[in-house]
């Protein structure tokens, strides 16, 4: 798995590419929660995420909990097939925010408001 | 197809290719195959974290079997046995953050069995083959 982020307007993207599993999700965790500290909306680029496991949903739902606690925004954008089924299986859809695309998710993540 | 490989989470990308494209051998369409998949991994992914408590080398064996109507799964370790509260089918909420690793096992695959063997822990993972599948597919086959 690798990490990159970037700045768009007022938002952090953080692209991921690879497997997150066991192996790789306590630091994808660990990346996520940094960026997040650091930045007040933070967008996730998934369209390079070839799997995610259970402990890779977990991740994502702890980072989304930490927003919203710190009033910040974390939305998601890019999901391929193998994470959207994921997330469906775990029944979290509705939980994350999720745009298709990074207008999308930049435009949202810009707009007034902390979390969903 | 069987092989027995050391509880590293590393090699659960090795594990998973090889699902994936047996799964693909017998006729099932892609979202299947990924969900079999997961389900094998997450299963897997258990063992290393609680049977084994994250030691990387320890002996996980695992088979693969195709059979007219069904692949199946079989996972053994000697690790600690699993907690019966954590096999246990129960509903997830959207808050908690365990647990879904289970519940995705649960949700994909048609049978799910746990025995304690004189060897270990031992899972079984079942999915039938669809109707399509079976009328090509030849009859058991050890792979």
């Amino acid at each position: 798995m690798n990490i990159a982020t970037r700045k768009l307007k007022s938002t952090t993207i953080v692209d991921i590419n690879g497997h997150i599993d066991i192996g790789s999700s306590p630091a994808f965790r660990k990346a996520l929660l940094d960026y997040l500290k650091a930045s007040e909306r933070l967008a996730v680029n998934l369209r390079a995420v070839k799997y995610i496991d259970s402990s890779g949903i977990a991740s994502l739902l702890e980072v989304l909990k930490e927003a919203r606690g710190s009033n910040k925004k974390f939305v998601l954008f890019g999901l391929t097939a193998a994470v959207r089924e994921v997330l469906q299986l775990t029944r979290l859809t509705g939980v994350f925010e999720i745009h298709e695309t990074e207008a999308e998710a930049v435009e949202i993540a810009t707009q007034v408001g902390g979390a969903p | 197809m069987s092989f027995v490989v050391p509880s590293d989470p590393r090699i659960l990308t090795v594990i998973r290719a090889a699902v994936g494209e047996l799964c693909l051998v017998y006729g099932l369409p892609g979202e299947e195959c990924r969900g079999i998949t997961l389900a094998v991994d997450e299963a897997l992914a258990n063992i290393i974290r609680h049977a084994y408590r994250g030691a990387a080398d320890q002996p996980i064996e695992v088979a693969c079997e195709a059979r007219a109507d069904r692949l199946e799964f079989t996972l053994l370790d000697q690790g600690e046995p699993p907690d019966p509260a954590r096999l246990a089918p129960h509903p997830l909420d959207s808050v908690s953050l365990g647990g879904r690793g289970t519940h995705i096992i649960r949700m994909v695959m048609d049978e799910v069995c746990y025995q304690q063997v004189p060897r270990g822990n031992q899972l079984r993972l079942r999915k039938l083959l669809p109707a399509a599948a079976v009328a090509t597919g030849a009859g058991r086959e050890n792979l």
